[in-house]
């Protein structure tokens, strides 16, 4: 069986710019104001990482804030580009940077689904076959066609969840983010995850907490400054 | 399937449903609360239709026979561009919360953006369609070619916006500077005016303007009730075919690090 997850050698480097000219008004000053004119940095924020990861293995990236493993969860997301080396992902990724990507306040909570799922890369009739579930899972049953600008912070957070763990990705990629809402519903959350991990999903989780990462993952990935300082097993 | 090009669209194919969503929320966004809902998108283009009836009838005079018709065919194809190339500066830019989070083909972005200004121009080309034998137009096989050009003007449209929509992301002023541009496109194409009363030498600057080619066509089309010039045909089939390449090398080129820029 092929690995969930291939990291070969990733490097990724920003071009920091201070005082960027976003316009022209910025470009004319920068001609007469030394201060105000363009500075450029490079930023390394991942220097040569390497990994793989097995399927159904769940792997946590730990470090403090700047480490590079959020990066690294889009580079793996592919929202960003390595500047250096690849990754190869097989099966459905599902990232999850934030709960209920491309919600709009606007729309009740039913249409949210769908906008929220075909971001995922789901055909309408593909969602028509588990929005019962999400719903179900959801618990917001009564509030389903009222407009999402009624939601609590909460209830929003529970139905961006209830989107992303039934759309059954072989890969979840999650940024500090694995139960929201009251006790009752995080420990459901929990439950879920497990399940998927039990059904052979893979799982990267970005955390600062090590005890999270004890308790979800079998290996751990500790970052600073965008290098891999140690790994487990 | 071995198909080279049928693998090449294939993950476009699979958003298709994102696009049509993405068009559905900004429809039903965009009457949100208004009672009569989708019905004010042919609003615009009646209240357009009776005033120009007004002004050109009873206040200044033009020698064109069925001159209403000339200019409302005119404005209501010059309205699809500006609209279409005005929003698409700023739809990578309004969806900066999406792209930093998702990975999904990016040009799907300014596309649903195009097709969303596209629904509700066809909504407004209605009242032309029942007023159209009223202003004097003329039913002949000809219209059956109209979808044809309509669809090359789209895809020229389509170009430019794809090429706009990523170079706002690094000089936000573009939008500025095209919403002054448009007012100034109008008068550079022939919409109020007759081509053929231009003296050289702004007959032949009025001919360069791409717009130009495809006002011929639409004005021969659903004005003159001709079949347009092959000659006309084949310069705005090769604008459109330049829009589309520059939009596309210009996308590719820059989408790969538009994440870093938003």
């Amino acid at each position: 069986m092929p690995p969930a997850i291939i990291v070969e050698h990733v490097s990724k480097e920003f071009i920091l710019r201070h005082n960027r000219a976003m316009g022209l008004k910025t470009r004319f000053l920068s001609v007469f104001h030394k201060n105000k004119r363009e500075k450029r940095e490079h930023f390394l924020a991942l220097d040569d990482v390497s990994f793989t990861l097995e399927k159904g293995e769940a792997l946590g990236l730990l470090g403090h804030n700047g480490s590079g493993k959020s990066t690294l969860l889009q580079i793996i997301a592919g929202i960003l580009q390595p500047s250096k080396g690849r990754v190869i992902t097989n099966g459905r990724v599902a990232p999850l940077i934030q709960l209920g990507v491309g919600f709009n306040p606007e729309l009740t909570g039913y249409e949210n689904i769908f906008l929220n799922a075909s971001l995922y890369g789901f055909l309408n009739k593909e969602i028509k076959r588990r929005v019962k579930s999400i719903i179900e899972f959801s618990e917001l049953e009564h509030f389903i066609d009222a407009p999402l600008k009624n939601y609590s912070s909460g209830m929003q957070m529970r139905l961006g969840f209830s989107v992303a763990v039934n759309l059954q990705p072989d890969i979840l990629l999650a940024d500090e983010i694995l139960a929201v809402g009251d006790q009752a519903f995080q420990d459901k959350c929990l439950n879920k995850i497990a399940e998927m991990r039990r059904n052979g999903m893979s799982l990267i989780l970005v955390s600062h907490s090590q005890e999270q990462v004890n308790m979800f993952c079998d290996a751990f990935l500790l970052l600073d400054h965008g290098q891999v300082v140690h790994r487990t097993k | 399937m071995p198909n080279p090009i049928a693998a090449t669209f294939r993950p476009y194919w699979q958003y298709r449903d994102l696009v049509r969503n993405l068009v559905i929320k900004d429809l039903k966004v965009r009457y949100q609360g208004a009672v009569l809902g989708f019905f004010w998108s042919l609003g615009n283009p009646l209240a357009l239709i009776l005033l120009y009836d007004f002004v050109f009838t009873h206040v200044f005079r033009s020698d064109l026979p069925n001159y209403i018709l000339y200019l409302v065919v005119g404005v209501l194809h010059y309205n699809l561009f500006s609209q279409a190339v005005s929003q698409s500066c700023e739809s990578l830019t309004s969806a900066s919360g999406l792209i930093q989070k998702i990975y999904f083909p990016r040009i799907l972005v300014p596309t649903s953006s195009l097709l969303f200004t596209l629904v509700l121009w066809v909504v407004a080309i209605l009242i032309l369609v029942v007023l159209y034998p009223f202003l004097g137009g003329i039913y002949h096989w000809g219209l059956l070619l109209y979808p044809l050009i309509l669809g090359l003007y789209v895809a020229f449209i389509w170009g430019i916006a794809l090429a706009f929509s990523v170079l706002q992301v690094e000089f936000r002023d573009l939008k500025h500077l095209v919403d002054i541009a448009l007012m100034f496109g109008f008068w550079s194409a022939p919409i109020v005016y007759d081509i053929n009363v231009l003296k050289p030498p702004f007959l032949e600057i009025i001919s360069m303007n791409p717009l130009t080619q495809f006002m011929d066509l639409f004005h021969a089309l659903l004005y003159a009730g001709t079949l347009p010039a092959l000659n006309h045909v084949l310069i705005a089939s090769a604008w459109t075919l330049g829009a589309v390449s520059v939009g596309m090398v210009l996308f590719r080129r820059k989408a790969r690090h538009l994440v870093e820029d938003l």
